[in-house]
C-alpha cells in the first residue's frame, strides 16, 4: 500500500496529542495548539484532521466515562498508534537527514 | 457572566452534525466556549463557536464521506455532472439536438405570441379602479319578430335609474357624435375620436387626468379634454389649459384638461371628450339613445337592479307607447313585442358584445379560444417530437444506462440525468424562442393591429412565468424518456437480450399520429376560412363595387355642395355623382325606423328597419338595379312621401303587389315625423351589410345624406382624376381632402376574417413544419436502426424501391389513421365556424381530400429523403458497421 502522506498541520496535531499523552482530546488539543505555535486555530480544523488521522490509522480514541461538567457529554480521548509513531519518527528522521546534509556555510548563514 | 453559547448555533449542531461524534463534538465546544469566553470575550466567543459550528454542519463537513456510498442524486457536483453529460450528448447528436431545438423554439415562440394576444384581450376594461362593480346598459327588444340588442339606451333612462332606485354610486353617459372638422388657428384636421361625455367620466374610468381638475373639466357646456398625444398636436409645447378649438358646427370649446391617452386595452379610443351640456339630448324613451355606465354601491347585486327594471319601463316608457303606437304596453308586449333594459360587466364587452351601436367593432371570444387551442396544439406537437425523439434514441442509450447501472447508479440519478437533458434542451429552445418573437414581434402586429413591445414579455410576470413553463416543459417532455430508460434493467440490457427503442413503438405511433391529426386538422381549416374569404369578396353583392370613388366630409362643404356635385359630374370621367351618406360598407349613417303597414288597423304590427337616405343618383352611381316600378325623380314631386324598399322588405311586409302600398312611419314622437309613405319602386337586394347577416328588409326615402359622395368613375389615370378632384375641392374649402374606394372598404369589413385566415396559415404552417421535423428525426432513427436489416436485405435482393417502401409504410400508416380522425372534427368544427355566415360555402368533400392527400405527400417526402438514402448506401457498408 502507498504510504500515507502526511500533511504539515496534520504532523502538528499529531505530536501535540503525543504531547498531551493521557490528557488528548479536542479542547486540550485545540489549545496546545494555539498556544505553541501562537495561530488562532479553529476547533472544526482540528476535529476534522483528528478524524481524518484517525482513518488514517495514526490515532485511536476512546470515549472516557461521565462527567460532570459540559453537560454531562463524554470527551473522546485520542492516542497515538504505533502506525502514528512510525509516521512521526519517519518524518522526523527525514527532516534530520536533510538538516545534516546542509553544508556548513549555508547553515551559518542562516544565523545557526 | 453569561456562559451560554448562542442557542440556534447548538440547535443546528444537534440537526445537521453528524451523529456519530455529536456527543464529543457538542461537549467540546461548550467547553471550549467557556475558555474563550474568558480569554478573547464573549462577543468573540460567539463568533468563533457558530463559525465552528457552521463549519462542522454535515453537508460542508466532508470528513465522514467514504468511497462506496452513493452521492445524494441532487447533490451540486451531481448536478454539474447531468449537465456535462447531456451537454456532450447533445454535442454527440447534432442532427437531434438542432431538430429537437428548433421544434421546440418555434412551438413556444407561437405559443408566446399567442399568450400575448389572449392575455391583452383579456386585459381590456380591467384597469378601471371600479371594473367590476361597473356595468353598461343595454336594450334588448323584439319588435316584429325581430330581435334586437341595442348598446346604446334612453337618454333618460340612466338618470331615472340612478334617482329613483337604491344601489347605483355613479353613472356617465357617453355619445358619438360623428366625426368632426377640428380648427385651431390655420390648422384644421380631421377628427373620428371625438365624444362627449357627463362630468364624471373621469371617476368611473380610471383615466388619469394630467392637467385639469377630475371631477369639474367637464362641468360647463363647450368645455373639452383632450388625450396627451392630441394635446401635443394642436398646441405643441404650449400649454392646452384655457385654450380654444372649434369643433365643426358644434363651436368652439375651451379646453379644461388633459388626459392620459386612453389605454389600448379599452373597449373605446377618444381622443377628445367634450361635456355631454354641449349638445341637445332628446329627452325621449323610445328613439336614439345614448351608452349609459352605472357604478353600483359595493354590496349591491346587479340582479336588484335586474328586478326593478319592468316596473320601471312600465311607469316611463309605457305612456310612451301608447302616444306613439297607439296602444297600451301590455297590448304592445302581448304582440309578441319586447323592450327590456339590461346590463353587461364592461369587462365583458370587448368579448362577448356585438350590439347594434357599439363603439367600436369588439372582438369575440370564439377567438380567443380558437387561438388558445393553437397554442396548446403548437406546443403539443413540438413536445410530441421531444419525446418521440428521446424515446427512439433510447435504443443507442440503452447499454449506456445498463454500464452506469452496473457502476452503481440508482435510478434515480440516471433519472436526474435524463431530466437534466430534456430541460437543457428546453432552456436552449427557450433562448430560440425569444430570439424568433423578437424577430416576428413586428409582422406579428401589423397582423393583430396591436402595440407589443418586447417589455411585454420580460416585464411583471410574464418572464417568470415563461421561464416556469419551460422547466415545466423539459421535465414532462423528458419525464417519459427518464422513466422509461431509467428502469431497464442491466442485465439483459447488457446481454442485448432487449431491442430498447422499439418496444415503446405503439406510444411513438399514437403521438405521430395525434401529431399529423392535428396538422391535417389546421389545414383543413385554412382551406376553409381562405375559400369562405374568397366567396365572401367575389359573390356578387348587388352593387358595383369597382370604380367607386368616395369623397369624405362633404358636410364640411354646407350650401355649395351642390354646386361642387354639378362641377365634378362636367368631369369626362366621372360617371354619376351621388349624396351618398349611407353606403353599404365603411363609415356609414345608420337609421332604423318603425314601420307600420297602413291596412286600416291601428293596432297593426309594428315592424323595425333599416332607412337609407338617397337621392335620384343613388341607384345609378351604386348600380343597383331596380326590379318593379321606379327610381326617384325631380319630375314627381309626390316623390317627397315615396319610398324604395327592397326584395326583402317586400317578403316582410308580406305584399303581393308592392308599387303603390303605403307605410306609416312611426317617428320619434313629432308630430311631424308620424307620416305615411307610398311605395314607388322595388330594388333588388344588395348586401348593405356585412355577410354575416341575411339581407335585411331595407326602407329608403328620397332626400339626401352630405355626410360623404359617391363618384362612379370610368378611368384609366386614376391619379390625374384624384388631382382634379382634390383641386376643385381646394377651391371650395379649405378642409383637408379625403378619400376611399368603394372597394377598398368592402374588403376591410371583412378584416377580422382575413386576418384570421393569415394566422390560421402561418400556424398551420408551423404545425406541419414542426410535425416534418419530427417526422425526419423518426426516419432517420429508424434508418439508423435498421442499417443492417437493409444491407442483408440488399445482399439478398431486394430492390432500391422495395426498401424504400418498407421504410415508408410505417409511417403512411399512421397519417391514414390521423386523416380519419382529423377529418370529422374539423369538419365539426369548420361546421361551427361558418354558422355565423348567413352566406356561406358548402364544406365540399375534396377539401378533406386534398388535405390528407397534402399531409401523405409531406410525410412522404419527409420520410423519403431518408430512406432512399439509407437504401441507396452499397450494402458492404452498412454490413460493415459495429
Amino acid at each position: 500500500m502507498k504510504r500515507a502522506f502526511l500533511g504539515e498541520f496534520e504532523e502538528v496535531v499529531l505530536l501535540t496529542v503525543a504531547v498531551l499523552d493521557e490528557s488528548a482530546y479536542g479542547v486540550t488539543i485545540t489549545q496546545e495548539i494555539e498556544q505553541k505555535t501562537g495561530r488562532a486555530v479553529g476547533f472544526s480544523t482540528v476535529h476534522t484532521t483528528l478524524q481524518r488521522l484517525e482513518e488514517k490509522g495514526y490515532l485511536s480514541s476512546k470515549m472516557s466515562g461521565a462527567t460532570a461538567e459540559r453537560g454531562g457529554r463524554r470527551k473522546r480521548f485520542f492516542t497515538v498508534t504505533t502506525a502514528g509513531r512510525k509516521a512521526l519518527m519517519e518524518v522526523k528522521n527525514i527532516r534530520e537527514q536533510l538538516w545534516d546534509a546542509l553544508p556548513p556555510q549555508t547553515l551559518q548563514l542562516m544565523g545557526g | 457572566m453569561k456562559k451560554n453559547p448562542p442557542r440556534w448555533a447548538s440547535k443546528l449542531l444537534e440537526w445537521w452534525g453528524d451523529p456519530e461524534t455529536a456527543e464529543e463534538v457538542q461537549g467540546d465546544l461548550l467547553e471550549l466556549y467557556a475558555y474563550w469566553a474568558e480569554t478573547v470575550g464573549e462577543r468573540e466567543a460567539r463568533w468563533r463557536y457558530g463559525l465552528s459550528v457552521l463549519k462542522l454542519m454535515r453537508p460542508l463537513a466532508k470528513w465522514k464521506e467514504t468511497e462506496s456510498s452513493t452521492p445524494f442524486f441532487l447533490r451540486p457536483d451531481m448536478i454539474r455532472n447531468y449537465l456535462k453529460i447531456a451537454w456532450r450528448n447533445l454535442v454527440l447528436h447534432k442532427a437531434f439536438t438542432f431538430i429537437n431545438i428548433i421544434g421546440l423554439a418555434v412551438g413556444m415562440a407561437t405559443c408566446l405570441l399567442i399568450v400575448l394576444f389572449v392575455t391583452h384581450e383579456l386585459s381590456y376594461d380591467r384597469y378601471h379602479a371600479k371594473s367590476d362593480r361597473t356595468y353598461r346598459m343595454t336594450i334588448y327588444g323584439q319588435i316584429g319578430g325581430k330581435e334586437i340588442k341595442a348598446a346604446q339606451v334612453s337618454v333618460p333612462a340612466g338618470p331615472t335609474l340612478a334617482h329613483d332606485y337604491a344601489g347605483v354610486e355613479m353613472l356617465t353617459r357617453l355619445t358619438p357624435d360623428g366625426t368632426f372638422i377640428v380648427k385651431q388657428g390655420p390648422n384644421s384636421f380631421k377628427e373620428e375620436r371625438v365624444v362627449f361625455a357627463d362630468s364624471n367620466f373621469f371617476e368611473v374610468f380610471s383615466i388619469p387626468l394630467l392637467k385639469g381638475n377630475r371631477k369639474t373639466a367637464l362641468l360647463e357646456p363647450n368645455t373639452i379634454v383632450l388625450t396627451e398625444t392630441v394635446a401635443r398636436k394642436y398646441f405643441g409645447e404650449q400649454d392646452p389649459i384655457g385654450q380654444s378649438l372649434k369643433l365643426g358646427n358644434r363651436g368652439v370649446f375651451r379646453v379644461t384638461g388633459v388626459c392620459q391617452d386612453v389605454p389600448a386595452n379599452t373597449h373605446f379610443h377618444y381622443d377628445m371628450f367634450g361635456s355631454l351640456r354641449s349638445i341637445q339630448l332628446r329627452d325621449t324613451w323610445l328613439s336614439s339613445g345614448i351608452l349609459t355606465y352605472i357604478v353600483l354601491q359595493p354590496g349591491y347585486s346587479i340582479h336588484q337592479l335586474e328586478v326593478k327594471m319592468p316596473e320601471m319601463i312600465k311607469k316611463y316608457v309605457g305612456p310612451e307607447v301608447q302616444q306613439l303606437l297607439g296602444m297600451s304596453l301590455s297590448d304592445f308586449n302581448q304582440k309578441g313585442n319586447r323592450f327590456e333594459f339590461r346590463f353587461q360587466p364592461i369587462t365583458d364587452i370587448h368579448l362577448h358584445s356585438d350590439y347594434e351601436g357599439e363603439i367600436e367593432a369588439n372582438s369575440d371570444i370564439k377567438y380567443i379560444y380558437i387561438f388558445s387551442l393553437i397554442a396548446v396544439f403548437i406546443l403539443l406537437v413540438a413536445c410530441i417530437n421531444f419525446m418521440n425523439l428521446a424515446t427512439a434514441g433510447s435504443a443507442g442509450r440503452a447499454k449506456e444506462v445498463g454500464i452506469r447501472k452496473v457502476l452503481g447508479s440508482l435510478q434515480k440519478q440516471l433519472i436526474g440525468q435524463f431530466l437534466s437533458e430534456s430541460v437543457l434542451v428546453t432552456m436552449l429552445s427557450l433562448i430560440g424562442a425569444l430570439l424568433l418573437v423578437w424577430a416576428a414581434l413586428p409582422v406579428f402586429n401589423q397582423l393583430t393591429g396591436k402595440e407589443f413591445g418586447l417589455s411585454e414579455i420580460t416585464g411583471g410576470w410574464m418572464l417568470p412565468g415563461i421561464l416556469l413553463t419551460s422547466l415545466l416543459i423539459g421535465l414532462l417532455a423528458g419525464s417519459y424518456p427518464a422513466f422509461f430508460l431509467s428502469a431497464f434493467k442491466p442485465v439483459s440490457v447488457l446481454k442485448g437480450s432487449i431491442r430498447a427503442g422499439f418496444k415503446s413503438g405503439w406510444l411513438r405511433n399514437l403521438l405521430v399520429t395525434i401529431q399529423f391529426a392535428v396538422s391535417i386538422g389546421m389545414i383543413i381549416g385554412t382551406m376553409v376560412v381562405y375559400q369562405q374569404l374568397q366567396f365572401i369578396q367575389n359573390k356578387k353583392v348587388g352593387f358595383e363595387k369597382d370604380q367607386v370613388l368616395i369623397l369624405h366630409d362633404t358636410y364640411t362643404l354646407g350650401k355649395q355642395i351642390n354646386a361642387f356635385k354639378t362641377e365634378l359630374k362636367k368631369l369626362t370621367p366621372v360617371l354619376n355623382v351621388t349624396l351618398a351618406g349611407y353606403l353599404p360598407a365603411g363609415a356609414t349613417n345608420n337609421g332604423t325606423d318603425g314601420f307600420q303597414p297602413d291596412n286600416g288597423d291601428p293596432q297593426a304590427t309594428v315592424y323595425r328597419e333599416k332607412s337609407y337616405y338617397i337621392d335620384e343618383d343613388y341607384l345609378p352611381t351604386m348600380g343597383i338595379k331596380l326590379a318593379q316600378g321606379r327610381n326617384f325623380s325631380k319630375a314627381f314631386l309626390s316623390d317627397s312621401v315615396g319610398i324604395l324598399v327592397n326584395e326583402a322588405a317586400v317578403k316582410r311586409f308580406g305584399w303581393k303587389k308592392p308599387i303603390g302600398q303605403q307605410l306609416w312611419r312611426i317617428g320619434n314622437g313629432n308630430p311631424d315625423s308620424h307620416r305615411k309613405f307610398t311605395v314607388v319602386g322595388v330594388v333588388k337586394d344588395f348586401h348593405f351589410e356585412s355577410m354575416h347577416q341575411h339581407i335585411a328588409p331595407l326602407v329608403m326615402f328620397y332626400g339626401s345624406d352630405n355626410f360623404q359622395m359617391a363618384l362612379r368613375i370610368r378611368t384609366e389615370n386614376l391619379p390625374e382624376l384624384l388631382k382634379m378632384v382634390e383641386q376643385r375641392w381646394k377651391a371650395q374649402t379649405d378642409n383637408p381632402f379625403a378619400y376611399s374606394f368603394l372597394n377598398d372598404r368592402f374588403n376591410k369589413m371583412y378584416r377580422s376574417e382575413q386576418v384570421v385566415s393569415q394566422l390560421f396559415g402561418i400556424f398551420a404552417g408551423l404545425t406541419v413544419i414542426i410535425s416534418c421535423l419530427g417526422l425526419f428525426g423518426l426516419a432517420m432513427f429508424t434508418a439508423q436502426q435498421r442499417t443492417k436489416e437493409i444491407g442483408v436485405r440488399k445482399v439478398l435482393g431486394a430492390s432500391v424501391a422495395s426498401v424504400v417502401a418498407l421504410l415508408s409504410k410505417d409511417f403512411l400508416k399512421l397519417v391514414l389513421v390521423a386523416i380519419l380522425i382529423a377529418t370529422p372534427i374539423a369538419w365539426y368544427a369548420m361546421n361551427r365556424w361558418l354558422q355565423d355566415f348567413a352566406y356561406k360555402i358548402d364544406l365540399a368533400w375534396w377539401v378533406f381530400a386534398l388535405a390528407g392527400l397534402l399531409a401523405v405527400l409531406i410525410a412522404l417526402l419527409t420520410v423519403s429523403f431518408q430512406s432512399i438514402k439509407t437504401a441507396l448506401v452499397n450494402p458492404v457498408k452498412s454490413l460493415r458497421s459495429e
